[in-house]
């Protein structure tokens, strides 16, 4: 089992300053998981409860030379704590820059799978080591990470992985992601359970409801990808909630019953900066999907070596 | 609009304000604790807000109808309710956008007698929230707060100023005593418990924190420390930064009466109706209130 690769200087910028703060909100411990064209950096896919979360790259986005050799057709994952991965990358950066004058090829920053033996122990233990030579001196940074997955588990998140590519039908674009976060955490000083719903006509709608209070907004008109329908003008007049509960009695919604806590927490990956972002809710509400979009700088074309998106669990599987 | 015209028919208040983090800044100043049921009082003058402890601590925020952009009063009889504030403020809270002004419409009552807010500024995003409400179990107290003598007993002493001297007198603890003296005209706040510490305001020597004195003969009288802080303990901090004068009057038994006062100035135009001076238009202030009741003689002399 073999990983060796270096991380290009736009690969590091992507996880120094956006991916890794993002996913370092979802939770602490994150599987990375290396195939022979892709990285993925993965959320509870194997717990089964929290946030799932996908962060997919394909190599070139952020390494070049990458060599990738293993039993198991090539693939290796391993789980890590996503703060030690983030503060080992953050000092490479500074290692690099400040001895930055030697040239494009003297400061590039090596990560490597490695065995090593810890003082006071007296077995090899797995490392994921960053290695920047900088002008006059190098740095070996040992990021500690638990054993390589066994071929069972790495099939196991392979399958959870690929379950996890389903599309919702309907999907709406969120208009203001950062108006959305800061709406969603004043929320939760009121309530713990957030029902979302959307529908074909480009609505989202999420609410709080409690004995004691309904609090609620409705975001209209939103642009929709997949099955859309014509807003039924009648309905134009009408409470946002009247509105949601008609358009679900025809079957032009869905709606699903989240945790609040989980939804802000899906919000906080408007720190990786995606361009756009979707909500949607899978067949049968058995998650909402949150779809972030990046696009190829300077341009509205989406990047298709990258992509992010996190499944919600249902916590009832509301009126559908 | 005729539609909205038909959704507010018989509604005793329909109401909106374009400034609503002004008025979440007014009702944090009265949340002293985490759960307070507050009583809501509408009428033709504006809204007042009460909370109490115990018959010994009341406090009230006025928030009179030249606050809203827009107020329109039709009950016969003045309604009043109950609700948590917290939940309240809270809610108002979630309407409110950093840097942006946002106006929203509270509307009295709703099909189930619940408290109706929404957002009204754009058609294609709303804000909405629908309170319940109770009916409240016992009338507020009236304090009938009454001068003590011919001239009144009162101080006004900048807020920050104030909320620092009584953030200081929590290490004394329990009681603190508040003297006013005419000769030298000075407030002194006391504490004593774990240890003395005694806080003068002189008035010569401190004019610009103690703005204003009124006082003919020497009194004294004891207080809660805990009430005490409850008077400025949550005032916001956009508030204590405006640093405006908090009046405090000592009526007839030694009732204190504590007033504070809010700004609720529209935030695009504020600018306007800010005069050379600083000073802002009464009209988009909110007046708080806060009575706090002396201990009784008998626990002075047990002390």
């Amino acid at each position: 089992m073999k990983f060796k690769a270096f991380l290009t200087e736009n690969g590091v910028m992507l996880l120094e300053r956006r991916f890794l703060p993002a996913l370092d909100k979802m939770g602490k411990i994150c599987h990375v998981f290396l195939t022979r064209d892709h990285a993925f950096f993965l959320h509870n896919l194997l717990s089964g409860d929290g946030v799932q979360s996908v962060a997919q790259f394909r190599k070139e986005a952020l390494f070049d030379d990458y060599r990738i050799s293993s039993q198991n057709e090539d693939r290796i994952a391993f789980a890590v704590d996503i703060t030690l991965l983030h503060r080992a990358v953050r000092s490479s950066v500074s290692i690099c820059s400040e001895f930055g004058s030697g040239g494009p090829t003297a400061n590039r920053l090596q990560i490597k799978l490695v065995k090593k033996l810890p003082p006071n122990c007296t077995q090899a233990l797995p490392f994921l080591t960053f290695e920047t030579k900088g002008y006059k001196s190098a740095v070996i940074q040992d990021v500690p990470i638990s054993k390589p997955l066994s071929r069972a588990q790495v099939l196991e998140l392979q399958a959870a992985l690929d379950a996890a590519q389903d599309l919702p039908q309907t999907l709406v674009q969120v208009p203001d992601l950062n108006q959305l976060q800061n709406f969603v955490d004043r929320m939760k000083h009121v309530g713990d359970l957030l029902n979302v719903s959307i529908s074909k006509y480009g609505d989202l709608h999420v609410q709080i409801s409690t004995s004691l209070i309904t609090l609620g907004a409705e975001f209209r008109k939103l642009l929709v990808i997949g099955d859309k329908a014509a807003a039924p003008s009648e309905d134009r007049n009408l409470s946002a909630q009247t509105r949601v509960e008609r358009a679900i009695s025809r079957g032009d919604a869905q709606s699903v019953q989240v945790s609040v806590r989980q939804f802000s927490k899906s919000l906080q990956c408007h720190l990786a900066k995606p361009d756009c972002a979707f909500y949607g809710i899978a067949p049968q509400g058995a998650c909402l999907t949150v779809i972030f979009q990046f696009f190829i700088p300077g341009t509205r074309q989406t990047d298709k070596s990258i992509s992010l998106h996190c499944r919600l669990p249902v916590l009832d599987p509301g009126s559908n | 609009m005729s539609s909205s015209a038909a959704e507010h028919d018989g509604s005793d208040l329909v109401c909106q304000i374009d400034n609503v983090q002004g008025i979440v800044d007014a009702l944090s100043a009265v949340r002293w604790k985490r759960h307070q049921d507050a009583v809501l009082e509408l009428s033709e003058h504006g809204i007042v807000l009460i909370v109490e402890e115990t018959g010994c601590l009341q406090a009230k925020v006025y928030l009179q109808k030249e606050l809203f952009i827009r107020y329109e009063y039709s009950a016969q009889a003045r309604p009043r309710f109950g609700l948590s504030l917290g939940l309240f403020v809270d809610c108002l809270n979630t309407f409110s956008v950093p840097g942006h002004s946002t106006t929203i419409e509270i509307q009295y009552p709703g099909p189930d007698m619940q408290l109706l807010l929404k957002s009204v500024d754009s058609l294609d995003a709303c804000i909405y929230a629908e309170i319940r409400t109770t009916i409240p179990d016992t009338f507020p107290w009236d304090y009938n707060f009454e001068p003590a003598g011919s001239t009144p007993l009162s101080f006004t002493v900048k807020c920050a100023a104030l909320k620092e001297a009584i953030d200081d007198l929590e290490w004394p603890g329990s009681s603190i005593e508040i003297i006013l003296k005419p000769l030298p005209p000075s407030v002194t706040f006391r504490g004593e418990g774990h240890g003395d510490l005694q806080i003068d305001f002189m008035y010569y020597s401190n004019t610009d924190l103690l703005i204003a004195f009124h006082c003919d003969r020497q009194v004294s009288y004891r207080y809660k420390y805990k009430f005490l802080r409850a008077t400025t303990s949550n005032i916001p901090g956009s508030v204590i930064k405006d640093n405006r004068g908090s009046k405090l009057t000592i009526g007839r038994g030694g009732m204190l009466k504590v007033q504070h006062l809010v700004s609720v100035a529209r935030l695009s135009t504020s600018h306007q109706h800010i005069d050379s001076a600083g000073y802002q238009q009464p009209s988009r202030i909110a007046y708080i209130e806060f009575f706090v009741k002396p201990q009784e003689e008998d626990d002075n002399a047990n002390d």
